[in-house]
């Protein structure tokens, strides 16, 4: 089995740790996603696996050999660089043979590898180019070539779009999912954008200050987040934000705030947290936009409404804080200038402890 | 009315305005395009005014006294008034043995400067940049640039104390092996080995200086990369460093073949004496032993004129190949 396995996995450079003891299982042929903001430790942590940096406590395994303090080419792992890490004075056939050639494989072999991935990759006209001469996205497949030629166990991705624009970012983004369905190699796939993440992973690894936050799918991360940190950084717009306090309705619990109140889910885990200071989660994507006197109508202060196209962004105020709502502009383009406020189904909302900021228990959507 | 049928009614003054709109609007010319970029990058040119001076008055100015090489030249007479003897000089030098001799020893000791001078630098550079212990590597290298800032006198001195036959350290070394001392100064067959070990042992480290800014801006992910896929330090040297600083060593030959015949005057000045000159006497001491020592100021132009026309013909020819095989070029 394939797998990657980290156990207790501490980096730290003198007195100062960078990542503090992760735990991970990744299956075989799995495609995970290391996502976190920068300095969060996730290349950090790519690189141990990789072998370029010393683990400095912790257990590693790759599929099921403690790998520790094996050198990085005897860990049977590739990875793909941001910078694509190419060599500027070989042309494109010798860059993705170039790990054959140092592994002495014969010309036969190398010959028909490269041809093999060359066609993969589409980038058999490409070939005798240098990569001077090969466009952001080119170059890029090389990257991928050199990497995917070897056959290893694993594949290991650091923020490898990060350096493409916006279109190219995409389409790639789409030939990688394809690749790996196509090789089905285990993958571990860092990255900063969490479109990425969310569009390629199996499963995201959150990470925060050198610690996993939340492992899951990217719809379990999206709609169950573990805490405000994971439902803040996943989403575009993010979750807002609402600071309220959970008081007993008439029918169940209800989170008050700015002398407006919003019935919650009547889970026990909210039903017993009455009078409990706490964070509300909602999704900009899951409120229903309302005109002035709806029922039920939780009022904010409109400043901006972005259109953009099939859909608008209404930026807002609650509380002083910024509130997004999402919508579709079809059916409410009349309506847009005269939102006040929205409406929202209790199990939509995400309740967190207001001190801790982790999610309180029982609440979930399946994925 | 007018009778002129291309009379359109407008006024004098708006014909003028229109004229002049037109004219602002028409692109501009050459020179005022000229005019406008002087106009508006004038501080630049002002900073290269110092160095255009100085490349007029040390390089471009005395390139009126080549005609020397043309002429009967008399101090007495000066150069305008001196008469044109055409390429005499030119033909007497090369009927002259001695500077045949010299032709024939510059051009032996540029190639063996060349062939061991010049990777000299090279190897270094990739040396230093291999050492991890970074005071070590500090240390080394502060030996190794420390020659070049040392008065070529004293380096003279002491290569001529260290092969003196009596208290030299080399015969010193070789007298413990039971071998006879040998006064390697005075022998023309030991001149050229002890010149050219000079030479590197003096400016090598320093030319290496160079070679490591090259290797300083190599990508670190290429070594990564290569680690991934299994290159030992020494692969890593073969196939990512030296092809990597290819541009830059290419550059560097096309400039060390420009000055091949340039060989180090005050070195050679230093070391060598009559009985070496049959291997160590060069164009350049040639040119100073004639012209300055020997006041024939004409030939001894033309021995350096004949010099500047080869190194021309040799920096040309490098740039050509290299830009037509490498892609790498100086201009």
């Amino acid at each position: 089995m394939s797998g990657v396995s980290l156990k207790g996995i501490i980096k730290a450079y003198g007195a100062v740790q960078v990542v503090h003891g992760i735990d991970l299982e990744v299956q075989e042929k799995e495609f995970v996603v290391l996502v976190g903001p920068s300095g969060c430790g996730k290349s950090t942590t790519l690189r141990m696996i990789a072998g370029l940096e010393e683990i400095s406590d912790g257990e590693l395994t790759i599929d099921g050999r403690f790998v520790n303090r094996v050198a990085p080419k005897d860990r049977d792992v590739a990875m793909v660089f941001q910078n694509y890490a190419l060599y500027p004075h070989l042309n494109v056939a010798d860059n993705i043979a170039f790990g054959l050639r140092i592994r002495k494989e014969s010309k036969e072999t190398i010959a028909s590898s490269v041809d093999e991935v060359g066609e993969i990759l589409g980038l058999t006209p490409y070939l005798d180019r240098r990569p001077a001469d090969l466009s952001g996205g080119q170059r890029q497949r090389v990257a991928m070539g050199r990497a995917i030629v070897r056959r290893p166990k694993v594949f290991l991705f650091d923020e490898p779009l990060s350096n493409l624009d916006a279109k190219l970012r995409t389409q790639m983004r789409a030939e990688i999912k394809r690749l790996h369905k196509r090789l089905g190699v285990t993958s571990i796939y860092v990255t900063h954008d969490q479109v990425e993440a969310m569009t390629l992973a199996d499963r995201i690894v959150v990470m925060h200050d050198g610690r996993i936050e939340q492992v899951g799918s990217p719809m379990d991360l999206f709609l169950n987040p573990a805490n405000t940190f994971v439902a803040s950084f996943l989403g575009s717009p993010p979750m807002n934000m609402v600071k309220a306090r959970i008081v007993a309705g008439d029918q169940g619990p209800v989170a008050e705030f700015d002398g407006q109140s919003l019935p919650l889910a009547q889970i026990p885990a909210l039903q017993n947290s009455v009078g409990k200071a706490v964070t509300l989660g909602i999704r900009p994507e899951f409120v229903t936009v309302a005109a002035n006197g709806t029922p039920g109508c939780v009022n904010v202060d409109v400043d901006l409404v972005e259109t953009l196209g099939s859909e608008a962004l209404i930026h807002a105020s609650l509380q002083g804080d910024p509130f997004v709502i999402r919508t579709e502009t079809l059916g409410h383009l009349g309506m847009l200038g005269d939102i006040s406020g929205f409406t929202i189904e209790p199990d939509l909302i995400r309740v967190f402890d207001a001190e801790s900021g982790a999610a309180l228990p029982g609440q979930g959507t399946k994925s | 009315m007018s009778s002129d049928p291309n009379f359109t009614g407008q006024s004098t003054e708006s014909l003028v305005t229109e004229a002049k709109e037109a004219l602002r609007r028409r692109k501009p010319g050459r020179i005022e395009r000229v005019g406008d970029h002087l106009k508006r990058e004038w501080q630049l040119y002002l900073l290269l005014i110092p160095t255009i001076l100085w490349l007029l008055v040390f390089l471009y100015k005395p390139m009126y006294g080549l005609q020397i090489a043309f002429k009967d030249y008399s101090v007495f007479r000066g150069l305008a008034a001196s008469p044109w003897v055409g390429f005499e000089h030119f033909q007497t030098l090369f009927g002259n043995d001695q500077f045949l001799r010299a032709l024939r020893n510059t051009i032996y000791i540029s190639m063996l400067s060349l062939i061991f001078g010049f990777p000299m630098p090279i190897i270094l550079a990739v040396m230093f940049n291999e050492i991890l212990h970074q005071t070590f590597k500090k240390t080394a290298q502060t030996i190794v640039y420390l020659p070049h800032f040392i008065s070529s006198v004293i380096i003279a001195g002491i290569v001529i104390t260290a092969f003196s036959p009596s208290a030299g350290i080399v015969n010193t070394v070789m007298g413990w092996f039971g071998l006879e001392p040998i006064y390697f100064l005075t022998k023309s067959e030991w001149f050229r080995p002890i010149f050219v070990g000079t030479s590197i042992w003096q400016e090598a480290g320093f030319q290496s200086i160079v070679y490591l800014a090259a290797i300083a801006g190599i990508s670190p992910t290429l070594y990564e990369s290569a680690v991934v896929d299994g290159a030992s330090r020494w692969q890593m040297v073969w196939k990512i460093t030296v092809p990597s600083i290819l541009p830059t060593i290419i550059i560097m030959l096309i400039i060390r073949i420009g000055n091949m015949l340039e060989v180090s005057f005050e070195m050679i000045i230093l070391l060598y004496q009559p009985a070496t000159y049959e291997t160590a006497d060069v164009v350049n001491t040639f040119i100073y032993r004639q012209g300055i020592q020997g006041g024939q100021y004409d030939l001894a132009g033309a021995a350096g004129l004949f010099n500047a026309v080869v190194a021309f013909v040799l920096v040309m020819t490098a740039n050509t190949i290299s830009k037509r095989y490498s892609r790498t070029s100086l201009w």
